[in-house]
């Protein structure tokens, strides 16, 4: 099966273009072969994984794509345990999802166009986990940076829809331009972009600082994508894309990518402590920042958002801190639940006729059972609770966390699940539990999306086993960067853990359920806090003051120094309307003068730059290279 | 003495199109010759791109070294022929709107073409200059050739005046380089150059030649005259000139500055560096705020041009292959953009950006090619454009410039950041008309190839990448 | 320097000349002016108005196309001088400068430029 790997992302490639240049017209044909596409993508990616598990070797093979003197580059596979994994998880996960939105998306008229949005996305993220070199990493990065953005504005109609993927865009190449230029240092340091060549010449390096630099500017690329403090501020906005998208691509797959992209380049990761401790701290903070935030916000989807974010930011701590298993593990268990949790929101949404806002849901229970216990199954994966997946996956970055002696990092990381068990379950209560607090009817979902419900809420039980003590090969086995680890029984952290996410589960019983105090006088007692947290920090408020006032600000008042001063004060007003005859001299002596002026003055400048400085060498940054 | 006619084939035939096309139109006046002479002559300079490309493999001279026949000319020529036939059959699109006298337009747009073409193959200054000359007195007729519109005469006269004054300085140059070697011949003064020392005399030569070059391909402070030009000539002439010109002066500047001025590179480098910067910076900020898209395309051109010579400060293989590869996608990507504003203006008559309001739903083609082609010239990874960037980034890396290549890359967000908002008003605001408009078969091949081929070469440009470092390896041979 | 000289002397003999002739043709001459004399010569019609009259596009239509004949004529004297070393090679490549020049007037004739309206 491994010699037909190749096969797994060129096959929604496939289905990308049928649907876009054949069946476009025809619905249920498009979303059948897209369907039929990635379930295929994923038979074939379950075989490779079965020998995998046999024979865990890395294999490498590609063709070459760009081959011109000094530079080779291939677009290959390279499989070994976190690229089969992450095959595994995209191609199953956006089966499940492409056939949960049959019936989410059944009435949209962008239906076709829908799907092959969504071929495109596996494409993409199938062609990005398979990556055997920097230069077809970044080209997948930017494509599923592209099919993110085509999918948040997939209801192009809504200006915020449209607003928000311009955002997501414009936010996540900030990071690639990092990540780009890294690459670019990195292949004229040493002559190669292919993973395999890099890590072993890099062992070598002894430029630290340098290899640093580097590093950290790589790790912009991820901390764009996976929406990492401070360009955390797309993702709650890209939830104006379809449910099942902000499910697939904005909690379980693509988000991950910037994960992954760490894991991937984890060779240089591991020779540059000090870019290692950046990660660690990003991570940390985004945990608890994104986390703080999660609890006072009204909307469904952005409550799991937020989390996202905070969780994403646990896999970058687990990654900083050492724990290579750990983050992946991770990873793996959050797309299960995380995918759930969406999913369920999208049953929710659509049962309440596209209600998002919590208080005016309560007493879903009755009327949607399946969606009520489903999610409910995702919650307590989400807040860490033995035995749910999300218990062995946290419990283990905690592990790895004071292992390493990062103790400040663990208490933060512990701060972080508190709060996660209290959004979590305050979420649950108040859209879930007690009376209907508005008007609505609600109706459960067709089989088509409570089945794919259910089949991941058994993966958010399950999936955490593979990952736990008790089995002796498991995920650590195969799943490792150095040498295999094996996960051992922690029972303090277990315990710490355990009492954090029942008080934080309690807590939030307390004030949503019980009402021991009613949740307006809290939020009326800790105004400030709560407004802070509210309006997120006000983050988005300050960047786009910067934004307005610096890059429009500086573009116009260029604009109006190339009009005024350099353009002549003449031709700077004059519209060309009446009169253009006897006004036309004038603008024209005015303004071709000034014109030949600045030539001049041009001139003039060019014998000034030879005659006074030498900016090649400011430029070549003091000598740093 | 032998001349080898063969090596002068592309332009013998040019030539003879272009009076042939004004015969035909002595000997028939009828109905429907405007569009034949139009067809024709896309056709006939489609046939010179296929000879030209022919002589991409020589490396030799004739008629005592004035005429060149070397792979740069050769890659070059081809460049001129495809734009002009992108151009040609763009205007057949624009008939209504250019006024009278149509079938001259297209017996111009030959002999235009023929002039770049004789630019670039000039072995010796004085054909050079001539050859200059002659381009920029047809650009100017064509730039005015809607003479009753007063900002097509403006343009037309703020261009030849301009550029007599910058032809001057380079004139300037030009003979400061025979007064110091005695000869006009380009290898011969070459040889001259880098036999002696550096003179005070070269280092003046250096600064002439370049502000006369840069005028051309219009670096800040040197481009003042674009955005009036290009928002007053008739819009596929805008577009030559973005992709035509643009290229026939860096084809001067790599051909001059890698050769002649080799020796003194230190010097000019640094003064390339400032241009750069103040190129990029400035052509992309000013494009934030316009409101008109030829104008805004005109400032993102400017900007295009600031890191075109990024690949001259590298001075090396790389970078004289990323020009080269730039220059080519730059045609692809800028004909695409004024192809559709060619189209959208004769169906609509207007030119402002929120005219474009919804563009996708009155024609589908229109917005996606425009959509594309403006992210190519922004670099979005999977188009030309980025290629090309990517290339000449690395160059300059490779050299040490850092901090160049990172402002470079800062720059082309500001250009993905107003470029996305053309795509926001197409795509997302409502059409103040719901008409749809028709795109005629001419225009839609232009646009249709212009994209497929901007898209493969993103995707594969690997034989355009060879094809361009081979001209490359023979420039700095 | 030598070559300076004899442009030095060329330049004060241009100069001598017309100065002289007219310097002494005033000497010589009566001078006895009346208003009629004193007019600006047009035609022999009394000359009206300011000297910066506009003239008819026709006119520069014209000089344009004076200057197909001028430069033809320019570039046939140094031709001429040395067509017999030149050969017949020379001969093709004046005549297809010349058929260029002629195919530019039959265009302006077509295009009735050449026609007084």
């Amino acid at each position: 099966m491994i010699e037909y790997a190749w096969l797994i992302p060129l096959l929604p490639l496939v289905s990308f273009a049928l649907i876009v240049f054949v069946t476009g017209r025809n619905r249920l044909l498009s979303a059948g072969i897209s369907i039929a596409a990635i379930a295929a993508s994923f038979v074939i990616a379950a075989g490779v994984g079965l020998e995998f598990l046999h024979n865990p070797e890395t294999v490498e093979y590609g063709l070459p794509w760009v081959d011109v003197l000094g530079l080779r580059v291939e677009m290959g596979v390279l499989l070994d345990g976190i690229s089969v994994l992450m095959l595994l998880i995209v191609t199953f996960i956006a089966t499940l999802i492409q056939i949960y939105s049959l019936g989410y998306m059944h009435e949209d008229p962008g239906f076709s166009r829908y799907y092959s949005y969504m071929s495109l996305f596996a494409f993409s993220m199938l062609g990005l986990v398979v990556a055997t070199n920097f230069l077809q990493l970044y080209i997948f990065f930017e494509l599923v940076g592209l099919a993110s953005y085509l999918l948040i504005g997939f209801w192009y109609e809504k200006h915020s829809a449209a607003e928000a993927a311009k955002k997501a865009f414009v936010t996540t190449r900030a990071g690639d331009f990092g990540l780009l230029l890294g690459i670019l240092i990195l292949f004229s340091l040493f002559g190669t972009f292919d993973f395999t060549e890099l890590a072993d010449r890099i062992a070598g390096f002894d430029n630290i600082p340098l290899l640093t630099l580097l590093t950290v500017l790589i790790f912009l690329g991820p901390v764009g994508k996976s929406a990492q403090v401070p360009l955390h501020v797309w993702l709650p906005d890209a939830m104006e894309g379809p449910t099942p998208v902000s499910a697939l691509i904005h909690a379980a797959t693509m988000v991950a990518a910037g994960v992954y992209l760490v894991a991937r380049t984890y060779f240089l990761f591991a020779n540059a402590p000090v870019a290692l401790t950046v990660v660690a701290w990003v991570g940390g903070i985004t945990a608890l920042f994104a986390a703080t935030i999660a609890t006072a916000q009204d909307d469904i989807k952005r409550v799991l958002a937020y989390s996202t974010i905070s969780q994403l930011g646990y896999m970058m701590l687990a990654l900083g801190v050492g724990g290579f298993t750990a983050s992946m593990f991770h990873l793996t268990t959050h797309a299960f639940f995380k995918a759930l949790l969406f999913l369920g929101a999208g049953s929710v949404i659509i049962g309440l006729h596209h209600k998002q806002n919590i208080w005016e849901m309560g007493g879903l229970y009755k009327k949607m059972p399946i969606t009520t216990v489903t999610f409910l199954v995702g919650s307590l994966a989400l807040a860490g609770l033995f035995p749910f997946a999300g218990f062995w996956s946290k419990d283990s970055i905690f592990a790895v966390a004071l292992e390493h002696g990062q103790v400040a990092l663990y208490w933060l990381a512990v701060a972080a699940a508190f709060l996660t068990a209290f959004y979590t379950f305050r979420l649950f209560f108040v859209a879930f539990m007690g009376r209907p607090r508005s008007d609505h009817h609600a109706v459960e979902s067709p089989p088509s999306m409570t089945g794919v419900l259910v089949i991941l809420a058994l993966f958010a039980i399950g999936v955490g086993f593979i990952g736990s003590p008790f089995i002796k090969e498991g995920f650590g086995h195969f799943i490792y960067f150095g040498k295999p680890h094996v996960e051992h029984l922690h029972m303090n952290i277990a315990l710490t853990s355990t009492a954090v996410t029942l008080a934080g589960i309690t807590l939030a019983w307390l004030v949503y359920s019980v009402r021991v105090t009613s949740f307006e006088t809290l939020s009326v007692a800790l105004k400030p806090a709560y407004l802070l947290l509210k309006n997120k920090y006000y983050i988005d408020e300050i960047y786009r003051w910067v934004g307005e006032r610096v890059v429009e600000g500086f573009g116009f008042v260029l604009q109006w120094f190339d009009r005024t001063i350099i353009d002549g004060v003449v031709n700077g007003t004059g519209t060309l309307t009446e009169a253009i005859g006897r006004r036309l001299r004038v603008v024209h002596t005015g303004d071709l003068q000034t014109y030949a002026l600045v030539i001049l003055s041009g001139v003039a400048l060019l014998f000034a730059i030879l005659a006074l400085v030498d900016p090649v060498k400011v430029l070549k940054l003091g000598g740093i290279l | 003495m032998v001349i080898d006619l063969n090596l002068l084939l592309p332009e013998i035939f040019t030539g003879l199109l272009g009076v042939g096309l004004l015969v035909l139109f002595f000997l028939w006046r009828g109905e429907g010759v405007v569009r034949a002479i139009g067809y024709l002559a896309a056709v006939g300079l489609a046939v010179a791109a296929v000879l030209a490309y022919g002589t991409v493999a020589l490396d030799t001279s004739t008629l005592q070294g004035t005429w060149l026949a070397d792979p740069l000319a050769g890659y070059f020529k081809v460049v001129f022929l495809l734009s002009g036939v992108m151009v040609a059959l763009l205007s057949l699109s624009y008939l209504e709107r250019l006024g009278e006298s149509l079938a001259e337009f297209f017996i111009l747009l030959v002999f235009l073409t023929l002039s770049m073409m004789v630019v670039i193959s000039a072995g010796d200054l004085i054909t050079l200059y001539l050859a200059l000359e002659f381009q920029v007195i047809t650009f100017a007729i064509m730039i005015g050739y809607r003479r009753r519109e007063g900002a097509a005469t403006e343009a037309a006269l703020k261009y030849i005046l301009l550029n007599a004054f910058s032809s001057a300085i380079l004139l300037f140059g030009l003979s400061l380089l025979f007064g110091l070697s005695g000869t006009v011949d380009i290898s011969g003064i070459a040889a001259a150059v880098s036999a002696g020392s550096p003179q005070p005399a070269l280092y003046l030569a250096v600064i002439f030649v370049l502000a006369g070059l840069a005028f051309k391909v219009s670096l800040v402070p040197f481009h003042m005259w674009t955005p009036d030009v290009y928002q007053g000539a008739p819009t596929p002439i805008t577009g030559f000139l973005a992709a035509g010109s643009k290229a026939a002066g860096f084809a001067l500047l790599i051909r001059l500055f890698l050769t002649i001025f080799a020796p003194v590179s230190t010097v000019w480098t640094t003064v390339f560096v400032v241009l750069s910067v103040l190129t990029i910076i400035l052509g992309n900020f000013v494009a934030v705020p316009q409101t008109n898209m030829k104008r805004l395309l005109a400032y993102a051109s400017v900007g295009s041009a600031g890191y075109m010579i990024m690949g001259l400060i590298a001075a090396d293989v790389t970078g004289v292959e990323g020009v080269l590869f730039y220059a080519f996608m730059n045609v692809l990507a800028i004909l695409g953009a004024f192809g559709v504003a060619v189209v959208f203006a004769n169906a609509t008559g207007r030119d402002d950006i929120e005219a474009y309001a919804g563009l996708s739903k009155r024609s589908p083609l229109l917005a996606l090619v425009m959509l594309l082609s403006t992210l190519s010239i922004a670099g979005i990874p999977g188009l030309a454009g980025f290629v090309a960037k990517f290339v000449i980034f690395w160059a300059i890396i490779d050299k040490g410039l850092v901090a160049l290549a990172l402002l470079g890359v800062v720059m082309s967000i500001v250009a993905v950041f107003y470029f996305l908002r053309i795509a926001k008003v197409m795509y997302v605001f409502e059409p103040k008309e719901e008409t749809p408009i028709r795109v005629a078969p001419a225009a839609r091949i232009v646009l249709v190839a212009s994209m497929v081929l901007t898209l493969v070469l993103g995707i594969y440009p690997a034989p355009l990448l060879d094809l361009a470092r081979e001209v490359a390896l023979a420039v700095l041979r | 320097m030598e070559g300076f000289f004899d442009v030095g002397l060329y330049l004060i003999l241009g100069a001598a000349f017309p100065l002289i002739a007219v310097g002494f043709a005033a000497l010589l001459r009566p001078s006895n002016p009346d208003p009629d004399k004193l007019s600006i010569y047009e035609c022999g019609v009394d000359p009206y108005g300011d000297a910066r009259v506009r003239f008819h596009i026709r006119y520069y239509i014209f000089a344009l196309m004076f200057v197909i004949f001028d430069v033809e004529t320019v570039f046939m004297y140094p031709w001429a001088a040395l067509f017999k070393d030149l050969g017949a090679f020379a001969l093709v490549e004046m005549l297809i400068f010349i058929g260029l020049l002629v195919l530019a007037l039959i265009y302006a004739w077509k295009e009735r430029v050449l026609r007084w309206i």
